[in-house]
């Protein structure tokens, strides 16, 4: 397994801290998604935006975990065989977890460049694939990390401090 | 901690109110509730889009549009009049005619909002193209999406066009104008709106990012449009020598203001009906929708003549509307002094600040408790949003519920299912 990761510098020293196993979310939602289902493809999202929203989270830091939980999940439509969203909340941040059932990414180097994209004519007749959701995942989260290798699945973890 | 009182366009008559709870599920931001068989609404949430007001059968929700009499109180008045007004009136009665007999009602001056759709082009094209940092940027021109947006998607206030409504800019002008001319103070004038809907109404007497005074009043269609059909009944000679501006009216139907300002560097999308509004403003928050330059969204499904203070069906209006503009006479409104305005930053307003609804707490700790619990009250209530409890759905009772504003034997369906256990 190939792994990228990314950390806003700000939030270095918690790195440990949320990727501890024996921790217990205030709040879990999960969320499944299929494969090629566009119709239903942003409601995970768009729940936990509600939830976030609701807890009073600062505008500005909503629209972050919205704009990379959207993308995560379209992804997942798009890209794999399906998979789980599971939205991991703490009082002072959000760990999203984004498992699918493969068929894993092959470079991950190459997936994260702005532009790189694998997307089939039927995604690209949905208006996706610009080749810019994992680099805007990476642009709105705190901490991103990519773990995926050929022929496996693919696991985003997507970590957004509220403060 | 000051707290703001919210004015609103409407009342509630409790004595008419049979607890049926229309309104309660027609409320785009679930502000009304049914306690001990009344309405109830929480002004913080209301956002003056007039659903509750046109489903009651009972009278139990009514605007209150300022009385007539208000006029005389002023030395010189004037109305504007919202271009809605024009689809009211059968084909065989003449635009003009409807205006001079406006006039008849008291008024020194008859003011059309449709004198500056011109105008309203061009301010709204330069505020887009100054303002490329932010993309889309909303029309602000509609009172209920903005207060829609100060309390369901606060963080989309930045894309609002800080600028006023051609009502707005029409009474700063005049005021002035009629000051000037008429040796009068700007107190002594009364500037009255004609308007079509309850947002209307509450945005004429607390208008949003407002810096100045703007208007004294506003009329409800309906109650203007009894009054005219009456002195045009009467056969009176009304004089008509006048311009009138029909070419501008069809700014107020669906489509129209996003057609105009529509141009090869302005791509624009017209959303119309509070629910696409409230999808859309949630996409436009994913930054789902950044190709367009500037979206007109607006609570009424046909524009203003869907308002709830109209006379006429909305298609019927649009129609006659669409008729006056394509017969319309071509006459140019001089608007270089209020363009000279605006190049003094007149019409500017103040950031529309945010009056979020959604949080269960300022505390986020003691939200995430509020959270878990509204959670597990959930999975114990049906899911069958009936709103006989008086909440609009199972989610809004467990959030009153959470909230020490409801109990769990508030659902009939449970309460039900209680009796027959203990049978
Ligand atoms: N979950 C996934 N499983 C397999 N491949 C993926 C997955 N997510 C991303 N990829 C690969 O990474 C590439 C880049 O992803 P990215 O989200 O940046 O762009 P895109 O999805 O192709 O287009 P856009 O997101 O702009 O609509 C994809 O084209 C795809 O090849
Ligand atoms: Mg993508």
């Amino acid at each position: 397994m190939a792994e990228y990761i990314k950390v806003n510098p700000m939030y270095q020293d918690r790195i440990e801290e949320v990727f501890q196993t024996n921790i217990n979310p205030e709040i879990v939602l999960e969320f499944e998604i299929h494969e090629n289902d566009f119709v239903n493809s942003g409601k995970g999202s768009a729940e936990l935006k509600v939830t976030i929203k609701r807890l009073g989270v600062d505008p500005a830091i909503m629209r972050k975990v919205a704009v990379a939980a959207y993308e995560a999940e379209i992804n997942i439509t798009a890209h794999s065989r399906g998979g789980v969203m599971t939205s991991n909340i703490f009082p002072d941040y959000v760990h999203i977890v984004f498992q699918d059932r493969g068929p894993g990414i092959e470079d991950l180097s190459k997936a994260m460049t702005p532009g790189f994209s694998t997307a089939t004519d039927l995604v690209r007749e949905m208006g996706f694939g610009a080749g810019l959701g994992l680099p805007n995942i990476e642009r709105n989260s705190d901490i991103m990390k990519l773990d995926s290798a050929k022929n496996e699945s693919t696991k985003l973890d997507v970590i957004i401090f509220f403060h | 901690m000051t707290i703001k009182r919210y004015y609103h366009g409407f009342e509630i008559v409790k004595d008419n109110c049979t607890g049926c709870t229309s309104c309660v599920r027609v409320c785009p931001t679930e502000a009304m509730r049914v306690r001990e068989g009344k309405v109830e609404i929480d002004a913080t949430r209301c956002i003056d889009c007039g659903n509750c007001v046109s489903v009651c059968k009972y009278k139990a929700l009514v605007p209150h549009p300022d009385p007539l009499e208000k006029i005389r109180k002023f030395p010189y008045s004037a109305a504007i009049v919202t271009s809605a007004f024009a689809g009211q009136f059968s084909e065989n009665i003449s635009y003009k005619e409807v205006l001079a007999a406006v006039k008849k009602l008291g008024f020194n001056l008859v003011i059309e909002e449709s004198m500056i759709t011109g105008f309203m082009v061009r301010l709204i094209r330069e505020y887009v193209r100054e303002n490329k940092h932010i993309r889309p940027i909303l029309s602000s021109n509609c009172p209920a999406v903005v207060r829609l947006i100060q309390v369901r998607f606060p963080s989309l206030l930045p894309n609002l066009l800080l600028m006023e409504s051609p009502m707005g800019i029409l009474a700063q002008y005049y005021r002035q104008k009629i000051a000037d001319e008429q040796k009068l103070e700007p107190e002594e004038i009364g500037i009255f709106n004609i308007i079509p809907c309850i947002a209307e109404l509450t945005a004429t007497h607390a208008p949003e990012g407002a810096r100045q005074k703007l208007y004294d009043g506003a009329f409800s269609i309906k109650v203007i449009y009894n009054e005219v059909k009456q002195i045009l009944n009467s056969g009176e000679k009304l004089d008509t020598d006048f311009e009138s501006y029909d070419a501008g009216l069809a700014w107020t139907l669906s489509g129209v203001e996003a057609d105009l300002v529509d141009c090869d560097d302005i791509r624009t999308l017209s959303v119309n009906g509070i629910e696409n509004v409230k999808d859309v403003l949630s996409k436009v928050e994913d930054h789902y929708l950044d190709q367009y330059d500037y979206i007109v969204v607006r609570n009424c499904k046909n524009g203003c003549v869907g308002g709830v203070l109209n006379v006429e069906n909305p298609f019927v209006a649009m129609s006659r509307i669409k008729k006056l503009t394509k017969e319309a006479r071509k006459v140019e409104f001089d608007d270089s002094e209020i363009s000279e305005m605006n190049r003094q930053d007149a019409f500017k307003v103040d950031p529309i600040l945010p009056r979020s609804m959604m949080k269960l707490d300022p505390d986020i700790k003691i939200a995430l408790t509020k959270m878990k619990k509204l959670n597990e009250i959930l999975t114990q209530l049906p899911g069958l949003n009936c709103s006989a409890c008086g909440s609009p759905n199972c989610y809004s009772l467990a959030e009153d519920i959470v909230q020490g504003r409801a109990a769990l034997d508030d659902c009939i369906i449970l309460l039900k299912q209680t009796k027959e256990e203990e049978k």
